[in-house]
């Protein structure tokens, strides 16, 4: 029987409680000896009779953790009398980020007992929950290494955090009113609003004022819900739906939740989850679609403004343009947002790394970030030290270093100045921390990605190797890197012809895709113009007399009408795509439910809302073999659409256009399974958060007896592909290709 | 590799095979600028003053169009390229290939034009060449024009410093949305005229007026890419006012209907420069005191950095790049 040893434990084992857990668990076993925090690793030098129950015991972590390995050794080393906790050291880099975690229940029991050293304080958080990513500078993760460096801890802290017995011990993040950072109510010009700031900005919430409100990861804009026109109003973004921050009983009040729903809006995350309004009509300042974004409080500081609030409900966005990154800065703030808020509530712990809310659908990650990122994930990509550099669109980045591939919170649209210099940093802060220098650099196919140079000349500079990767087929790899057939529902992404794709099935395995089917090529006139104006897309489609009646009798002028004609005609300027959204872009047009697109997404969402109190009936699809590939003709199924309008109900031609269009490429999907004999069919791209077209996919590919995958561990939309990037370059390199 | 007809659209496409295959020769330089400086013309020192030469062939489509032809595009390229440099034009070649056929009063009509130009400019076509071809060997016509001009302090692309401040001559876009809805045949209502004009006299004016540090006309691939090799020869950020730039109403509603950005098509008659901001005011009054610079503006500043920044009203910024030969869309 072993009494004695080195016990090596691998995985998730930083901020997330770990060495605590072990002091106590050795205090429960009556052994002594040491811990020590390596970075991705937790080393324990062990004696005493229980040793055995020892090591089984820590194999099951904490709930934070998650172990890879558990590797007992020999060791001489001697060891003290009593147990201790070594000072961390930095090891090996290759692990893990910690990520922000919600404040706990015995951390919210904490900050309302009266009488309690944590009554009221707005930054209490203990071993369990509170920031780590948005405040850590580097590895391991200790609180001389976070920004909370800046507050020395009193000597109750102090002895909390030395105490065994504490819930505290050794949490990095200990902070009371005495020593901790404290809260300001500013106005926007800086200066300081008197009262208490937490009960002033209630008060002030309650009236009707927009509250900046810097949280974990950044700066969010509040109101409640009868001030949320005139905000979306100063914002310059009257369609966008905004997310909401509520009690739980609000939320239940309004929404309708799943308990696999309910438990992810309460899990260590807590992310935005987007649910099904009660009443599709209700709550429409905040969001016109039959969805609503909503979250539950997840900072001490917001448990405590909503006690004070009398108002179950706030409407809690991101404080930034949209595809800018959030707001840090109080500074900043106060410089930008004057126009927008009446105050400012803020603290003094400074924001490390920026990181805006996760969001959540039907179980679909739509954005990976707070609480989900840095994400870890376990793969053998070979040797190399891979970046992914991502697409250019809903972006973040991704690292695979030593059979781990870490994917960045997301970084946001990168075709500016602030979001490139931001996903810059982001690059540099994660290689930082991980310890990463890049063998292979890998980046979106399309040239002028901004995304795309900067991957051009980080390489330059490091002398790494370049991997162009189409972006449908990176949708794909981060699906399901094996044999399978792909479908990538998508936006618009640049193709190997030159044209532009968006709705392809592929066959085979990274990296030999072969294409061997599409929604038909239409004219997209005007570029990127016919995707602001889903009007043009359909006129692109249908390029027909009727379509033009229809425009003119919408109120198009005859100039404007001419020159959309004409230009068709001439072929000037036409963009030929195989986009899916597009297509939906043009049946929300047809339809007349969504004539310019404001928002990401816009005309798609609105008519997957239009469709909702339809009934959908499968129309035929019309299917041309052009080259050994399988083309779904989005022509005939948007003819069809119209030629119904004048004896179907809008809401059932939006359903059954869905439908069709999902089942039509589900089909390609399945004959070139069967002709080719792929077991598997992988589904990934933006659209498929479309729960009618996801839905109408899966059963047409589960009825047909193939196994059916989607990748929910990572966005179905752009923010996997920078992991399928790595996984694409990865897979290459080590075939030798 | 073949070339194809995005490497003559300008922009990056064009600058690969520039750099790759045009420009390789081991005999590029007679004293003073030359080939590998990429610039609007050399600079050959002779004497006290400097000799600058250039070229350039031209071919439009079609041959007449609002505003001017492709006579006065002829002359106006090379006479604005040698004014690029700071050099008074004073002689140009002209050597044209003909395609079997072709009408002969159009080709009088095309000389008068030219006639025209260099009156306005006070240069003179003193040497030529003709070439007939068969037909179908090429489209019509083709202008090639070389000239030689002089100047004491020679102009370059490249010496944007920071603080300066950038001032465009005129209205941007106005040639190449005139060329695309003539030649497609867009009825936009209101018909765009191109700008196409010998600039001599307005950069003289410029000149006599105060330290211009950087000079080029924003022909092919349009303002975008001037701006993009002023700044990266330079070694320096600029950053527009989006607000300031001077766009024809007409020529922004056509880029609003036809998804063409101003910014990226040719200009025939605009000088772009990067002048000491204390002479930002002589300069800008001096160029709008002339005809054909009454829309000049100030539209940006200098800056340490590098790349093109686009300043727009609501507080964003956007980058503006070099055009590619086609726009592909990136709206996921
Ligand atoms: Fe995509
Ligand atoms: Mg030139
Ligand atoms: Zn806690
Ligand atoms: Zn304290």
């Amino acid at each position: 029987m072993q009494i004695k040893g080195k016990i090596s434990i691998k995985g998730i084992v930083q901020g997330v409680g770990f060495r605590p857990f072990v002091y106590k668990t050795a205090q429960d076993l009556g052994m002594h000896g040491t811990v020590r925090n390596l970075g991705s690793e937790v080393r324990v030098h062990a004696e005493g009779t229980n040793f055995e129950e020892f090591v089984r015991r820590l194999s099951s972590g904490t709930p934070l953790s998650r172990i890879d390995s558990v590797t007992v050794t020999d060791s001489d080393e001697p060891v003290p009398a009593e147990f201790v906790i070594l000072e961390s050291a930095a090891g090996t880099l290759s692990g893990f980020i910690p990520a922000d975690v919600a404040t706990c229940d015995e951390c919210i029991k904490d900050i309302f007992t009266r009488g309690g050293r944590y009554e009221g304080y707005w930054a209490t958080s203990c071993v369990n929950c509170g920031p780590r990513y948005s405040i850590i500078c580097a590895l391991p993760y200790d609180r001389e290494r976070t920004r909370m460096d800046a507050f020395p801890m009193c000597g109750a802290c102090e002895g909390e955090y030395t105490d065994p017995a504490s819930r505290r011990h050794h949490a990095q993040t200990i902070a009371c009113a005495d020593c901790g950072p404290k809260l300001s109510l500013l106005h926007p010009d800086g200066t300081t609003v008197p009262g208490e700031p937490l009960h002033t900005a209630a008060s002030l919430l309650d009236n009707g004022a927009v509250v900046a409100i810097r949280g974990l990861g950044g700066f969010h804009i509040a109101c409640t819900a009868e001030a949320a026109g005139r905000l979306k109003g100063a914002l310059g973004r009257p369609e966008q739906p905004l997310a909401v921050m509520a009690t739980a009983d609000e939320i239940r009040r309004v929404a309708r939740i799943s308990p696999a729903e309910w438990e992810l809006l309460n899990g260590p995350a807590h992310p935005i989850v987007v649910l099904p309004k009660k009443n599709p009509q209700a709550l429409n300042d905040i969001s016109k679609l039959h969805t609503i974004g909503c979250m539950l409080p997840y900072t001490a500081l917001h448990h405590l403004l909503f006690a004070h609030l009398t108002n179950p409900m706030l409407v809690m966005t991101s404080a930034n343009a949209p595809g800018y990154p959030m707001i840090t800065d109080t500074r900043e703030a106060c410089e930008r947002l004057g126009g927008h808020v009446d105050y400012i509530l803020t603290h003094n712990r400074v924001i490390q790394n920026r990181c805006d809310d996760s969001v959540v659908r039907d179980g679909k990650i739509i954005r990976l970030s707070r609480g989900l990122a840095p994400k870890r994930e376990r793969c053998d990509l070979g040797d190399a030290c891979i970046l992914g550099t991502g697409p250019e669109l809903n972006a973040n980045i991704s690292i695979y270093q030593g059979g781990f591939c870490v994917t960045s919170p997301h970084v946001g649209n990168v075709r500016n100045p602030p979001t490139l210099a931001y996903l810059k940093e982001t690059v540099e802060r994660t290689a930082h921390l991980l310890g990463a220098g890049f063998d292979v650099i890998a980046h979106d196919l399309h040239p002028q990605f901004l995304s795309t140079r900067y991957a051009q000349e980080l390489a330059e500079e490091t002398g790494a190797t370049l991997v162009p990767v189409q972006h449908h087929k990176a949708h794909i790899a981060a699906a399901n890197p094996g044999p399978c057939i792909g479908i990538a529902i998508d936006g618009v992404g640049y193709g190997e012809d030159g044209t532009v794709w968006g709705g392809e099935v592929f066959a085979g395995a990274v990296p030999d895709f072969t294409r061997v089917g599409h929604l038909e090529p239409v004219m997209m006139p005007g570029g990127d113009l016919a995707t602001r104006y889903p009007e043009r897309m359909l006129y692109g489609i249908l390029p027909e007399e009727e379509t033009a009646d229809l425009l003119a009798s919408r109120g198009w002028d005859a100039t404007t009408l001419g020159v959309l004609q004409k230009q068709v005609e001439r072929q000037f300027n036409i963009t030929i795509s195989s986009s899916t959204g597009r297509v939906l872009d043009a049946a929300a047009a047809l339809l007349g439910v969504c004539r310019e697109r404001t928002f990401d997404g816009e005309p798609a969402q609105v008519l997957e809302t239009t469709a909702i109190p339809g009934t959908a009936s499968l129309w035929e699809r019309e299917f041309i073999q052009e080259q050994g590939r399988t083309i779904l003709s989005t022509s005939a199924l948007l003819r069809e659409a119209f030629s119904r309008m004048k004896t179907e109900q809008t809401a059932d031609i939006a359903a059954s256009f869905q439908q069709t269009l999902a089942t039509g490429i589900a089909e390609i999907a399945v004959m070139a399974a069967e002709e080719r004999q792929y077991k598997k069919i992988a589904l990934s791209g933006g659209v498929a958060y479309n729960q009618a077209i996801e839905s109408a996919i899966r059963k047409t590919v589960v009825a047909s007896g193939h196994e059916y995958i989607l990748n929910t561990d990572y966005p179905l939309g752009d923010g996997c592909i920078s992991y399928g990037q790595c996984v694409w370059a990865g897979t290459t390199l080590k075939q030798g290709k | 590799m073949k070339v194809n007809l995005m490497h003559g659209a300008g922009g990056a496409v064009f600058s690969e095979l520039l750099g790759e295959t045009l420009t390789r020769y081991t005999n590029n330089n007679a004293g003073g600028i030359g080939l590998e400086a990429l610039d609007d013309g050399a600079v050959i020192p002779l004497g006290d003053t400097n000799l600058v030469f250039t070229t350039d062939s031209h071919v439009v489509k079609p041959l007449f169009f609002p505003g001017g032809d492709i006579g006065r595009i002829a002359v106006s390229g090379t006479v604005n390229d040698l004014a690029m440099m700071g050099a008074r034009p004073i002689a140009l070649s002209c050597a044209m290939i003909i395609e079997e056929g072709f009408d002969i009063p159009t080709l009088e009509r095309i000389v008068a034009s030219m006639d025209a130009a260099l009156g306005e400019c006070g240069a003179a076509i003193v040497t030529g060449d003709t070439k007939v071809l068969e037909k179908g060997a090429i489209d019509g016509i083709a202008i090639n024009t070389a000239g030689v001009g002089v100047t004491e302090k020679p102009v370059r692309d490249c010496g944007l410093q920071p603080g300066d401040v950038i001032i465009v001559s005129g209205t941007i876009g106005d040639h190449g949305m005139a060329i695309m809805t003539h030649r497609e045949g867009f009825d936009l209502g209101e018909q765009i005229a191109s700008d196409v004009a010998p600039l001599w006299p307005l950069v003289k004016a410029a000149l006599a007026a105060g330290d211009i540090h950087a000079m080029k006309d924003p022909t092919r691939g349009g303002f975008s890419n001037a701006i993009n090799e002023m700044a990266e020869k330079s070694g320096v950020q600029v950053r527009i006012t989006e607000e300031d730039l001077p766009i024809r109403r007409s020529v922004r509603s056509a880029s609003e209907l036809l998804g063409i950005n101003p910014l990226d098509v040719a200009n025939e008659g605009k000088v772009v420069m990067g002048v000491a901001p204390e002479d930002a005011q002589a300069v800008l009054a001096a160029i709008r005191s002339h005809p054909q610079g009454r829309d000049a503006a100030i539209i940006g500043v200098v800056k340490e950095g590098k790349s093109v920044i686009l300043e727009t009203p609501i507080g964003g910024e956007r980058f503006i790049e070099p055009p590619i030969g086609d726009p592909v869309p990136r709206v996921c």
